[in-house]
């Protein structure tokens, strides 16, 4: 999929919000979108899913099916969790199984019958993200995906990512929360003064604490290739996945390396 | 799901009150025939039918739009929005046309069957024009509340003010008010009458949905 000199505005005398956007995603890749708050990344986000059309330019080669999670999931609809994503099932032509394998996955099932307007904003955010998989997406766009999501559910979402990329999907995410060691290989693509910088993705630093203070910490997933000093040796560890995150906390505290986390 | 989401929403509430007291309006006041009847009955829903599509389609959130037109793509999505509206809009005709026999609204003895097929006309040749005047006045075009009830408003009064006989420029709106004022008249009007009203909304409504179609296609 490519962004080919796209500019993008929101009024036709307003200042451009995205200059010059020249971006290539190649299939199975996955891009993290950074950049502070305002800077653009919803709107690159919006355009690469085609809910916003360029101003100039185009984005070209954007597979059939893309799968959008906005950045705020639309609760204000009078269903159920689970009689709103048999419908979008229904508009998408999913099968019936989908959805209850993705309430499954995304740990709905108890939620299901919780009109959307009453459930947290987290719960709100993993029906978001179950719509959007309904049909297997060959672009899967994520806006602040890690958003009021628990430390079990966070855990979840590398694991789709790669599923995505595995079947040759594109996944671009946004992030602005530290939250992207988890998705190792990923490459960078920054969002400032209204245009967009492509850094190669750095190498996941083990250990590295997370980015905003207060911040859960960052899980990577497990990497089987993760440099091992000679002194060292690595001990796997299964811990309850309520206490995911306050082990890994622990675990660093005492000045130990985690090099991953899986489900 | 449109339909069922404004159905629960609660928000088809106010425009069905509406309907029910313009029907009290035009039917409480003893029986006429039944062409007359039904040629204000039409006239008299068309801005509640263009409100009723307006408000079916502002019921569902930005993100849902965008979502849905992700999903089936941004030509279907636009066309069940009205398609939505039209089976809405054909359903509160039909109540609105049988509603007059519960309170003898109707004279029974004065050209029954031709004004019961003049008065189905009229109702037809209101509906689409009303959700095509709805459409346009929907947040998905306007952008904001105020302008879209400002499209709605205008549009109304003026289908009103230019459909009076006399009118400088009738062809601008679609021909509610000639379609009363042709039913109003003693006898069945002569064919070629209502094929030119018939032809007139056509066209009318085609260059409204284009229009409602470029505007949705250059809109999120």
């Amino acid at each position: 999929m490519r962004f080919e000199q796209v500019w993008f505005r929101y009024a036709r005398r307003a200042d451009w919000t995205l200059r010059e956007v020249d971006a290539t995603a190649e299939p199975g890749s996955t891009v993290v979108i950074l950049g502070r708050n305002g800077a653009g990344k919803s709107t690159l986000l919006q355009l690469a899913a085609g809910v916003l059309r360029p101003g100039r330019g185009a984005v070209r080669g954007r597979p059939a099916v893309v799968g959008w999670v906005p950045e705020r999931f639309p609760a204000d609809q009078p269903f159920t969790a689970g009689d709103y994503l048999r419908r979008m099932a229904e508009v998408r032509g999913a099968p019936e199984s989908a959805v209850g394998h993705w309430i499954e996955r995304l740990l709905l099932t108890e939620h299901a019958d919780t009109r959307l307007a009453d459930l947290s904003k987290g719960t709100a955010q993993k029906v978001g993200l179950a719509q959007a998989l309904l049909v297997p997406p060959g672009l899967l766009v994520l806006d602040e995906p890690w958003e009021g999501l628990d430390s079990v559910a966070r855990t979840l979402i590398p694991d789709i990512v790669a599923e995505v990329t595995a079947s040759g999907g594109v996944v671009l995410v946004s992030d602005h929360r530290g939250e992207i060691t988890a998705l190792p290989g990923a490459l960078h693509w920054t969002v400032a003064d209204s245009t967009l910088q492509i850094t190669a993705a750095p190498p996941v630093a083990p250990g590295a604490s997370p980015a905003v203070p207060g911040a859960s910490p960052a899980v990577p997933v497990a990497s089987s290739a993760a440099p091992v000093a000679e002194d060292e040796v690595i001990v796997e560890v299964a811990v309850r996945r309520s206490e995911a995150d306050r082990a890994v906390v622990a675990l660093r505290a005492s000045g130990h390396r985690v090099l991953g986390v899986r489900g | 799901m449109r339909i069922a989401g404004f159905v629960r929403g609660g928000r088809a509430l106010a425009p069905l009150i509406a309907v029910l007291v313009e029907l009290g309006i035009i039917y409480g006041g003893g029986a006429s025939p039944a062409a007359v009847a039904y040629g204000y009955s039409a006239a008299a829903l068309f801005p509640v039918l263009a409100w009723l599509t307006k408000l079916l389609l502002d019921a569902e959130p930005d993100v849902q739009r965008r979502l849905a037109r992700l999903s089936v793509g941004p030509a279907r999505e636009a066309t069940s929005g009205v398609l939505a509206a039209l089976l809405l809009s054909l359903a509160v005709c039909a109540a609105a046309m049988a509603a007059p026999w519960l309170f003898h609204g109707i004279d029974p003895n004065v050209e029954l069957g031709s004004g019961i097929a003049l008065g189905v006309l009229a109702h037809l040749l209101a509906v689409p024009p009303a959700i095509a005047v709805g459409a346009l006045a929907s947040r998905a075009v306007t952008g904001s509340i105020r302008l879209g009830v400002t499209v709605l408003v205008v549009a109304a009064v003026l289908v009103v003010v230019l459909g009076l006989s006399g009118s400088v420029a009738p062809w601008l709106v679609p021909p509610v008010m000639a379609t009363a004022r042709a039913l109003n008249d003693p006898g069945v009007p002569p064919a070629d009458e209502l094929a030119l009203l018939t032809g007139w909304a056509a066209v009318w409504c085609a260059v409204a949905f284009a229009g409602y179609g470029w505007l949705r296609r250059a809109r999120s």
